[in-house]
């Protein structure tokens, strides 16, 4: 790929953000205005409600490079998922310090233990798990949304406050602005040459856990107009897809794309499946349409059955004209390392080949990565041919 | 499919089985209830042998699945990762299963149980069942594990989404989920549920678990009268034949002789020197080593909260489904291993050591098992608080390149070593 980066204001706002999180500027001015600021882990956790509290919900990740995790290891053992190691290591060393409340869904071992071995060894004045049931019928949602309603109470009774409709219905509507104009940002992507790298729209993506949306949406408003205007344009040899577990650093897309191939979408819960379906209000109350669209949204690898992910991972790969996909799955991540050969076998049958790494979280994507990633695009390089 | 191959494998366990009974009904002094023990084990695998013959369905299933409405409905149950475990423990497959299992692409951070079960369903060594079964009580291997055996069996599945925490409307989840569970059973069959006798099942259940209640209860005595191998016996009259006879008469005998052991003095080692909790499962394959280890060093495993401590609570036969999704929150490995670890889990542990009188306890840290060992740090914390130290062992239930027999010994005689001074 062209690997100049963008020279762009907003973009370089966002990216100010990242370097400076979990302490940012904007997170200390709501602390120091007396202000709430929650930590979320995974996306199952309707961040709306947090939100229509009045608190600033983050999204707790880890290091943003491979790291010794020597602290955790020693808590969570070594064979839980580098991810979760990772942000508890954060944790117990005081970098999420200033928050308020954890909350977490019982979504899979690894996320569940960090949240259980958060709430017992780092001081938080509040922490709530929700139930979330692995299917997608009637019954699954009206479980959820029992959840969803006993988080609502719950953070009502420890804040002694109400969350009303308005409420609930603006923090929607902030919500899913945020959502739409990401759409847009992936919208530019499917084009032969992007105006924006997928290193870069991880660092947009980034920089959406870490601020108020109102303030991201403000400013992914000037970065969309912004990138019209841009002259800046990148392609590569290879249009790819990255997949898998968790994953938000850039420096790993920036690998890939340093050696030709240029990421132009993903599906990882870290960017699409955090941004994908709206929140739709549709003659339902507020909070069913919030626990609707997450029990529905873009399927991560827990649901069942998980058809259901891999026909949307195959639509996008025609949506963006992908030629080749790389599965990167944390060692230890058993939901998507058990999904492998099925998707696999399924990507194969629609003659899209798949590079499959094992990768700790925080990776750059050097050494052996590299490597394989090198050789995976000479051969769709070949393919081409 | 290899019929031939697929019957040899069953009937290498039935005829080891058979094998085993035999050969402990004729050592002097030995339990009656090991033989039944075996026993069951042969007709567990008879029924799966017979099943095509009596025209009934087999459900491959996975670890903590309730086949209570299995055996309602005439289904052969087949526990896969029992049936791996046996592989492994009997046959020494282990080795070949696994190999299957990463050519199908798993993983090695997969639970070795569940790469194995893959790998056993590809090389077509076990019966091909009619149905799947899966469910996430207990976690994401079992939850993740039955889309691929799906594929690899050409088997119809049912996913019984197992809800996270203990509430009543998540009782209520359970019980929807079971209900369509029975009526996708009821199609696949074309058999109607038998209500009556799943009730008498439920009837039978309340029983076998009041037969464990008082087990455990005998195990507290001074010496201990069970030895190591004889808990992982006492845990597969459940997974096997719940609510069954074959359940009832072997609990049955192993209380009544734990009752005549403890009134003539009799400990299950000859002289007791140390009594241990065993907190998850010792690697499967070393089991024959570990008796003699324990043997030798007058060591008894007193109590393992995590498998053999159970809720309180009656089940209701004439409500069975009701009692079925009831019965999976009062099994003790659901207390231990699910749901979030704020609950009963560490004050079990805690409770379990100081009435048992434990010396020390042993983790057995499988590496498979990411969200147990999760728990070791606070376990270990907890136990040292009441003065009980705790030896982690790093191991794979069954894979044997993990760890060498002379590694445990050699971890295990430190320990003994260490409670010696104290
Ligand atoms: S999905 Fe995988 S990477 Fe993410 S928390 Fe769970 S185990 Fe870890
Ligand atoms: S050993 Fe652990 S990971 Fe494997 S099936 Fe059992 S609970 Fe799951």
């Amino acid at each position: 790929m062209n690997t100049k980066s963008t020279c762009l204001p907003t973009f370089e706002r966002f990216r100010a953000v990242n370097k400076a999180f979990p302490k940012t500027q904007e997170i200390s001015e709501i602390k120091q205005r007396g202000e709430k600021v929650f930590g979320w882990l995974c996306t199952y956790v309707p961040e709306e409600i947090i939100h229509a509290a009045g608190i600033l919900p983050v999204r707790i990740t880890g290091y943003p490079r491979e790291m010794e995790l020597e602290d955790a290891n020693a808590y969570l053992y070594i064979n839980n998922c580098s991810f979760s190691r990772s942000c508890f290591q954060m944790g117990i060393s005081g970098e999420y310090d200033y928050l308020d409340g954890v909350v977490a869904g019982s979504t899979c071992d690894g996320a569940r233990r960090l949240f259980d071995l958060w709430r017992h060894y780092i001081d938080i004045p509040y922490s709530h798990i929700l139930t979330v049931p692995r299917k997608f019928t009637s019954r699954a949602h009206s479980l959820y949304y029992d959840q969803v309603k006993l988080f609502k109470s719950s953070l009502e009774q420890y804040l002694e406050t109400h969350i009303d409709d308005a409420k609930l219905l603006n923090s929607i509507q902030v919500y899913n602005e945020a959502r739409g104009k990401l759409k847009k940002l992936y919208e530019l992507r499917k084009a032969d040459k992007t105006p924006i790298s997928g290193s870069e729209t991880m660092e947009v993506l980034n920089a959406s856990f870490r601020m108020t949306k109102e303030s991201f949406n403000k400013h992914l408003d000037i970065l969309l107009d912004e990138l019209s205007r841009s002259r800046e344009k990148h392609h590569g040899e290879a249009r790819l897809m990255v997949m898998g577990s968790v994953m938000n650093n850039p420096e790993f897309i920036k690998s890939i794309e340093d050696l030709g191939g240029l990421v132009v979408t993903d599906e990882l819960c870290t960017s699409t499946r955090y941004w994908s379906d709206p929140v739709v209000v549709d003659g339902v109350e507020p909070l069913e349409a919030i626990s609707k669209r997450y029990l529905n949204n873009y399927p991560c690898a827990r649901m069942v059955p998980s058809e259901e992910r891999f026909d949307r991972i195959k639509k996008m790969i025609r949506e963006y004209r992908v030629d080749g996909v790389i599965s990167q799955i944390i060692r230890y991540c058993v939901p998507y390392a058990h999904d492998l050969p099925l998707i696999t076998q399924r990507l194969q049958e629609i003659g899209i080949p798949i590079l499959s790494l094992d990768v700790e979280y925080g990776t750059s994507g050097s050494g052996q990565v590299r490597t394989r990633v090198q050789a995976f695009l000479e051969m769709l390089e070949a393919r081409k041919r | 499919m290899s019929s031939a191959g697929t019957s040899t494998k069953i009937e290498t366990f039935i005829q080891t089985a058979n094998l085993l009974s035999r050969m402990n009904r004729s050592q002097p002094g030995a339990r009656e209830s090991r033989t039944l023990y075996y026993r069951m084990l042969a007709d567990y695998y008879n029924n799966i042998h017979r099943a095509r013959q009596e025209g009934k369905l087999i459900a491959a299933h996975t670890v903590f699945f309730p086949t209570e409405v299995l055996y309602a409905m005439d289904i052969v149950p087949m526990h896969m990762e029992t049936t791996t475990w046996l592989s492994a423990f009997l046959l020494k497959e282990q080795s070949e299963l696994l190999a299957k299992g990463s050519e199908l692409g798993l993983a090695p951070e997969i639970c070795s149980p569940h790469r194995g079960v893959a790998g056993m369903f590809a090389l077509q060594e076990i019966p091909k069942p009619d149905v799947i079964l899966w469910s996430n009580l207990i976690c994401d291997n079992t939850a993740k594990s039955g889309e691929l055996l799906m594929e690899l069996t050409g088997s119809p599945g049912y996913f019984l989404d197992n809800p996270f925490q203990d509430s009543p409307g998540e009782l209520d989840y359970l019980i929807g989920e079971l209900k369509e569970m029975v009526t996708f059973l009821e199609e696949v069959s074309g058999k109607k549920m038998n209500w009556e006798k799943l009730s008498e099942i439920i009837e039978r259940t309340n029983k076998e678990i009041d037969l464990y209640r008082e087990i455990n209860e005998l195990r507290k005595a001074v010496p201990s009268p069970m030895n190591i191998s004889g808990y992982l016996e006492l845990i597969s009259a459940d997974y096997l034949f719940p609510g069954q006879v074959q359940a009832i008469e072997y609990l049955t005998k192993l209380r009544d002789e734990l009752k005549s052991s403890i009134l003539n003095k009799e400990g299950a080692v000859t002289n007791e020197r140390f009594r241990l909790m065993n907190l998850f499962i010792p690697p499967l394959h070393l089991l024959g080593s570990l008796v003699n280890i324990f043997d030798e060093q007058g060591a008894v495993s007193v109590a393992e909260p995590m498998f053999t401590r159970w809720s309180d609570g009656k089940l209701d036969p004439s409500k069975p489904l009701r009692s079925v999704a009831q019965k999976s929150f009062l099994i003790p490995e659901r207390r231990s291993m699910y749901g979030p670890l704020k609950g009963p889990a560490i004050p079990d542990i805690v409770e379990s050591a100081e009435q048992y009188q434990v010396d020390g306890a042993i983790y057995w840290a499988f590496m498979g098992c990411r969200h147990t060992c999760a728990a070791i740090k606070v376990i270990k914390e907890a136990l040292n608080e009441i003065d009980v130290p705790m030896l982690t062992i790093d191991c794979d239930i069954i894979d044997p390149t993990v760890n060498s027999e002379d590694e445990v010994r050699e971890q295990l005689m430190q320990f003994f070593e260490m409670l010696e001074d104290r």
